[in-house]
């Protein structure tokens, strides 16, 4: 099954239009930027502190900007990055694009999907029945003990 | 547009229905988050009784409004024969108060159309049980589908499959069917029907939708509480009897049918609630009785001032006249 998900993933990666999935680098910038609103190059490179170079930073702002995820404006010569989109907006459209995936996909992977959601409804049910049955037998054992002399 | 007499007085109910109901529906929605908190602190019958009214009310107060005031006005001021040209905003609310009917109608005719079916289906293959306790025989269907349900509106049957009547111990089936048995008490099915005959305050919106499904909710609740009238006992055997039944699945159910589980009502807080013994002793129900009974007297007393007042149905009609444009 996660075998299946991750092979999904490198599809949503190379499709054209869809949301790409973050490297480490690329995610952990994002989160700089979700925290601070803008910031400068030097900002993000201090905020990381992994002592990586400024240049490497510069380069994957400049990537998530080119995928449409930041904004830029120039103040004296430096950009100022700010993310696009909200971290919750960003997780909503990554989520759709990867449903929207598998429901677009050939008939196999959208099967598959759909009865995965359903054995995980079912799963989810029959555990909560399960605990529901539980706690039905801890309450009869407690009142039988109440009502024992 | 020209029409005759009672062309223009057919026009002039549809109008003044739509116009007067959307009034009284946009008001009614404004106070929908207030109902479902008041709802939620009083005994659950009360609170579906409360939930069940305001859904209602747009309908009821357009259709007095409609025969109590619009037509005896129209018959008595208007002059007969000849006929007046209808303005087109007229024309157009009378457009969509008939298509509101029409939507309703067919709600109602689809759903009386598949229950009647469901039950005939089930009838054939079925026989009838007297069970100890219970008023009205109960249909035994030889099937293993998890079927426990009430079906029908004038007089409501209640269907049992072989496979939940095998497996509930006997104060299971008990309970569950003492809770079918307050649904038939509280005619719930009919309420349901008057649900769906009720329109929406625009056609194709479903505006209403929170205050049916928690009225569905109560009603559960409230046929749970009658159903073991606060006896920790009883609230064991109806609690394990849901569970049981949720195992064995998704039974079939008409729209017009209340059935042990499958009505979307959660399960969970059911189940909880049963066990927790959160429902009353005794919901007091002389007191709703007589709030019910007061507020169709004060309708009442309303209506007949409002005929009786001097003037009142002449400037009805003067304002039938604007509408007519």
């Amino acid at each position: 099954m996660l075998q299946f998900f991750k092979g999904r993933q490198s599809d949503a990666n190379a499709g054209a239009g869809r949301t790409a999935l973050l490297g480490r680098l690329e995610s952990a910038v994002m989160e700089i930027l979700w925290d601070k609103g803008e910031s400068r190059v030097q900002a993000v490179v201090d905020a990381l502190d992994r002592g990586l170079a400024y240049t490497t930073v510069m380069t994957t702002l400049d990537r998530l900007f080119k995928k449409g995820l930041l904004d830029r404006t120039k103040q004296n010569r430096a950009f100022i990055y700010r993310a696009k989109l909200s971290r919750v907006e960003w997780e909503r459209r990554r989520a759709s694009d990867l449903v929207g995936g598998y429901l677009t996909g050939p008939g196999q992977s959208r099967e598959l999907l759909l009865s995965c959601f359903l054995e995980a409804v079912g799963d989810h049910d029959a555990r909560l029945l399960d605990e529901m049955e539980k706690e039905i037998r801890r309450k009869r054992r407690e009142l039988s003990r109440r009502s024992a002399p | 547009m020209i029409a005759g007499f009672y062309g223009r007085l057919a026009c002039l109910c549809l109008a003044s229905f739509f116009l007067v109901h959307t009034a009284v529906g946009g008001v009614v929605l404004l106070f929908v988050p207030a109902a479902l908190r008041r709802a939620k602190t009083m005994g659950a019958r009360a609170a579906a009784g409360l939930l069940f009214s305001l859904r209602l009310l747009p309908f009821v107060v357009a259709s007095f409004v409609v025969a109590g005031l619009c037509v005896p006005s129209y018959l008595s001021f208007e002059p007969r024969g000849g006929t007046e040209p209808l303005g087109a905003v007229c024309v157009i609310a009378a457009a969509l108060g008939l298509l509101l009917w029409a939507l309703a109608g067919t709600r109602v005719a689809a759903a009386l159309a598949s229950t009647i079916a469901f039950g005939r289906r089930l009838a054939k293959g079925g026989r009838e049980l007297q069970i100890s306790g219970q008023a009205a025989p109960v249909v035994i269907v030889d099937a293993q589908v998890p079927l426990l349900a009430l079906s029908g509106v004038v007089r409501p049957t209640l269907f049992l499959s072989r496979g939940v009547f095998e497996s509930l111990a006997p104060e299971e089936l008990e309970a569950a069917l003492r809770h079918e048995a307050a649904h038939r008490n509280s005619r719930d099915n009919l309420k349901r029907l008057a649900l769906l005959l009720a329109p929406e305050i625009v056609p194709f919106a479903r505006c209403f939708t929170a205050l049916e499904n928690n009225w569905a909710r109560f009603g559960e609740w409230a046929a749970d509480d009658e159903a073991t009238r606060g006896d920790e006992q009883s609230a064991l055997w109806l609690a394990s009897a849901l569970v049981r039944v949720a195992r064995m699945g998704r039974g079939p159910k008409p729209e017009l049918a209340f059935s042990l589980t499958a009505c979307g009502c959660g399960l969970e807080a059911r189940v909880e609630r049963l066990l927790h013994n959160q429902s009353p002793r005794a919901e007091i129900r002389s007191g709703s009785d007589a709030a019910r009974k007061n507020g169709l007297l004060v309708a009442g007393a309303v209506m007949t001032a409002l005929l009786l007042m001097p003037g009142a149905l002449a400037f009805v009609h003067e304002l039938l006249e604007r509408l007519i444009g």
